[in-house]
C-alpha cells in the first residue's frame, strides 16, 4: 500500500466519529442528489411517455406549397407577402420513395402511412366533429397502442369498420356493432360500423379521433394515390430531431420531431430539469463546505504532527497527498453509501406507491449514480485542496513549538 | 575526511514583527567535525533553538552561510532542503513529538517510508533493529501514546537515526525527563554516537550532561564562543566566554549583562 494512503487511512480511522459524520454528510448529499435525479428524470419519463407513448415521434407532412417568386435583382431585397396557396390539395405524392428512405433509417420501431381528414359523425339528432385517421389495418397499432387500449370490441378495420374512443362513443351514446353515419369534409358520406372502443387516456384522442381503413379514407377524402401524413416511432425518442432533419433534407417534405410539436411539454421538462440542477448544485456545495471545513479543522489539530513530519524531511507533496487522499476517501465512500441510500429510498417509494395504488413517477434506475459518484468525489477532492495546501505549507518550527 | 562536517559562517537571524526587529543570532561562527558529541549551552532566549532550527534547515538565516558535508545549504530550494534534511539530519526534541496514531515501529520507519512513499522490508528491519538498540523491541507494535515518557524519547532517538544521518540535532532532549530517564537517554545517545560515528549537537541546560560531552559550545546573546575540546575545561571557569556579547539595544544589553552576572553567581 502506498504510504501516503496508509497515513490518510490512519488519520481517518483515528477520528472515527468525525470521519463517520463526514462520510454520512457526503452520503446524505449524494442521497438527495440521486433521489432528486430519480424523481426529476422519472417525472420527465412519465410525462414524455404520456405524450409520446401514443403519438408519433417524427411526423412527415406535405411540403407547404409556396408561390414561386422571381428572384430579386442582385443587390436588392424583395419582401413578399403570401397567403397560403389553397387551390391545390397538399399531399405526399411520392410516398413510395419516402418509404424506401425510412426503411434505411436505423432505430425505427414503427411507421404508419395515413390519410387524415376531418368529418362529422351523425347519429340520430347528434352530430359531432371528428378527425378521421385512415391507416393500414396491419399498422393500426404502429403509433398509438390502440390494440392494447381497446376496451371493447376488436381491433379490426374492414372497409366499413371504424374504431372510436370511448369518450366519443359515450357522447354519441353508441355501442359495439352499431352503425354511425360519417360525412367527410369532401362531402362524401358513408355508414360505418363501430368495431371497437379504445381508451388511451389522452382526451383529444379518445373524444375526437376515429380510425378507419386507409382505403375507405382514400375514397372519402378524394385522394386516389397520395398520403397526408407519415408517422414514425423511434427506439430512441431523443434521436427524433436528428432523424427529422435527415428526412427533411432527403425528401424536401415538412418533417417535425415530437419535441417541436409539444412546445409546452418541452418547456415543462426544461423547467423541471433546471430546478433539479439547482438542487444538485446545492448538494455539491454542501459537500465542498462540509469536507473543507472538517479537513481544515483536522489540519489545524494536526499542525504539530505535520510540523514534525516536515522536520524529518517529509516533502510538502507527501503532506498534500495525505490530505487530498482523505478528501478523496471521504468523497468516494460517502457517495457510494449515498448512491445506495438514494437508490434504496427511491425504490422504497416506488414500492410504497405501488402497494397504495398511486404509482409515483420516481424511477430508481434514473438516479444518475455515475454522475453523482463522479461529482461528489470531485467535490470532495476539490474541497480537500485548500486544507491540504494549508497543511503542506505549515512552518515546521512554528508548528513544533506550538 | 579532513573537511569538517559543518562550517558555520557569520550566521545571523533577525526576526521581524511588523516594524519591530529582534536580532537573535548576531554572527555565529563555529565548526563541527565528523563523529563529535557536542553540547550547546546558554541561557533561555540566547538563540540556541533558533540556531538548531537553522542548522536543521527548518528556518533560513537572515545573513551568513553554513556548509554541511561541503554543501552550501543557504541557497537550496525548499524541496532540496527537505530531501537533504531527510537524508542527513536527525532531530530529537525536548518533547518527543511522536505521531500518536502510529506504532513505535511506524514512527521510526516514517522518515524512510515517507521519502519512498511506501514501506519497505529493509526499512522495517532497520527500524526494528534501532528499536532493539534503544531497548524497546518488545514494545515495537505499541501505539506511541501507550509508551512512558522515557520510552517515547527513546523511540524519538531511534527515529532520528532511521535514515543514517550525518548530524543529529537535539534540542534539550532530556529536558522533559526525570534524572534517571535523562541519564539513560543521554547514555544511549553517547553510545550510539560512538557506534555510528554520527555527529550529535545537543542543546541542554543540564551542566552535568554537557560535561560528559567531548566539547561544549557556549552561546549567549546571539553569539558563540567555542570552548576547545582538548582542554575539557570545567564550565564553571568561563568568565572569558562573555567576551563577544554585542549590544542589541541599551536595555537588551543591560539585560544580557544581568544574565551573565547571574550565571557567574550560580557557578
Amino acid at each position: 500500500m502506498r504510504f501516503d494512503l496508509k497515513v490518510a487511512l490512519r488519520y481517518l480511522l483515528a477520528n472515527r466519529l468525525q470521519s463517520a459524520l463526514l462520510i454520512g454528510g457526503v452520503a446524505v448529499a449524494v442521497t438527495v442528489f440521486t433521489f432528486n435525479a430519480a424523481l426529476i428524470n422519472g417525472l420527465a419519463e412519465f410525462q414524455i411517455d404520456r405524450v409520446v407513448g401514443s403519438s408519433s415521434h417524427v411526423t412527415i407532412e406535405p411540403a407547404k406549397l409556396l408561390p414561386k417568386v422571381v428572384p430579386a435583382p442582385a443587390g436588392t431585397e424583395r419582401l413578399v407577402a403570401t397567403q397560403r396557396a389553397l387551390e391545390r390539395r397538399e399531399q405526399i405524392k411520392q410516398w413510395r420513395s419516402v418509404e424506401r428512405v425510412i426503411e434505411t433509417l436505423p432505430g425505427v420501431t414503427g411507421v404508419s402511412y395515413n390519410i387524415n381528414g376531418t368529418g362529422l359523425v351523425t347519429r340520430g339528432q347528434q352530430t359531432l366533429p371528428v378527425s378521421l385517421k385512415g391507416v393500414e389495418p396491419a399498422r393500426l397499432a404502429a403509433i398509438a397502442p390502440i390494440d392494447r387500449n381497446l376496451v371493447a370490441g376488436e381491433a379490426r378495420l374492414g372497409l366499413n369498420d371504424v374504431l372510436i374512443g370511448r369518450k366519443l362513443a359515450d357522447d354519441l351514446g353508441i355501442r359495439i356493432g352499431q352503425p354511425i353515419f360519417v360525412t367527410s369534409n369532401q362531402g362524401r358520406e358513408r355508414t360505418l360500423t363501430v368495431r371497437g372502443l379504445y381508451s388511451t387516456g389522452v382526451d383529444s384522442l379518445d373524444a375526437r379521433v376515429a380510425y378507419v381503413n386507409i382505403d375507405t379514407a382514400r375514397v372519402m377524402f378524394d385522394l386516389p394515390e397520395g398520403l397526408t401524413e407519415i408517422e414514425i416511432k423511434l427506439a430512441d425518442i431523443y434521436a427524433a430531431r436528428a432523424v427529422a432533419k435527415q428526412l427533411a433534407d432527403t425528401t424536401g417534405l415538412e418533417v417535425t420531431a415530437w419535441m417541436d410539436k409539444n412546445q409546452r411539454l418541452r418547456e415543462a421538462l426544461e423547467g423541471q430539469g433546471s430546478s433539479g440542477n439547482i438542487i444538485k448544485m446545492f448538494t455539491l456545495i454542501t459537500i465542498v463546505v462540509g469536507v473543507a471545513s472538517a479537513l481544515l479543522l483536522t489540519t489545524f489539530r494536526r499542525r504539530p504532527e505535520i510540523g514534525i513530519m516536515r522536520s524529518f524531511g517529509i516533502s510538502q507533496r507527501f503532506v498534500l497527498s495525505v490530505f487530498m487522499l482523505q478528501g478523496a476517501l471521504i468523497g468516494i465512500l460517502g457517495s457510494l453509501v449515498g448512491c445506495f441510500l438514494g437508490w434504496g429510498f427511491s425504490s422504497l417509494l416506488v414500492q410504497a406507491g405501488r402497494s397504495s395504488g398511486r404509482a409515483l413517477p420516481v424511477d430508481p434506475s434514473l438516479g444518475q449514480y455515475d454522475v453523482a459518484l463522479l461529482l461528489a468525489a470531485a467535490a470532495s477532492i476539490a474541497a480537500a485542496l485548500w486544507p491540504a495546501r494549508a497543511a503542506s505549507r505549515i512552518d515546521p518550527v512554528e508548528a513544533i513549538s506550538q | 575526511m579532513n573537511t569538517p562536517l559543518l562550517e558555520v559562517n557569520d550566521l545571523r537571524k533577525v526576526f521581524v514583527d511588523r516594524d519591530f526587529e529582534t536580532p537573535v543570532l548576531k554572527g555565529v561562527n563555529f565548526t563541527l567535525q565528523r563523529s563529535e558529541m557536542v553540547a550547546m549551552l546558554g541561557p533561555s532566549g540566547s538563540g540556541k533553538s533558533t540556531l538548531l532550527s537553522i542548522l536543521g534547515t527548518l528556518m533560513r538565516p537572515t545573513a551568513g552561510s553554513f556548509r554541511m558535508l561541503g554543501r552550501e545549504l543557504t541557497s537550496l530550494k525548499e524541496a532540496e532542503l527537505s530531501d537533504f534534511r531527510n537524508q542527513q539530519i536527525g532531530f530529537i526534541f525536548q518533547y518527543h513529538h511522536l505521531l500518536p496514531d502510529f506504532s513505535a515501529l511506524e514512527n521510526v520507519m516514517f522518515p524512510h517510508a515517507g521519502r519512498l512513499w511506501r514501506e519497505t522490508q529493509a526499512g522495517r528491519e532497520r527500524a526494528a533493529m534501532l528499536l532493539e538498540r534503544v531497548g524497546l523491541s518488545e514494545r515495537m507494535h505499541y501505539r506511541a501514546t501507550r509508551l512512558s515518557g522515557g520510552q517515547k524519547q527513546r523511540v524519538a532517538i531511534a527515529r532520528a537515526l532511521m535514515n543514517q544521518p550525518a548530524l543529529v540535532l537535539a534540542d534539550e532532549p532530556t529536558g522533559n525527563l526525570d534524572r534517571e530517564n535523562a541519564d539513560q537517554a543521554f547514555a544511549l545517545m553517547t553510545e550510539i554516537q560512538r557506534e555510528t560515528g554520527t555527529t550529535f549537537l545537543l542543546s541542554t541546560h543540564d551542566r552535568e550532561l554537557a560535561e560528559r560531552c567531548e566539547r561544549r559550545i557556549y552561546i549567549q546573546g546571539g553569539v558563540v564562543v567555542d570552548v576547545p575540546s582538548a582542554a575539557r575545561v570545567p564550565l564553571r571557569v568561563v568568565p572569558g566566554d562573555m567576551v563577544a556579547v554585542i549590544d542589541r539595544t541599551q536595555t537588551q544589553a543591560t539585560r544580557d549583562q544581568r544574565s551573565i552576572q547571574a550565571n557567574e553567581r550560580s557557578v
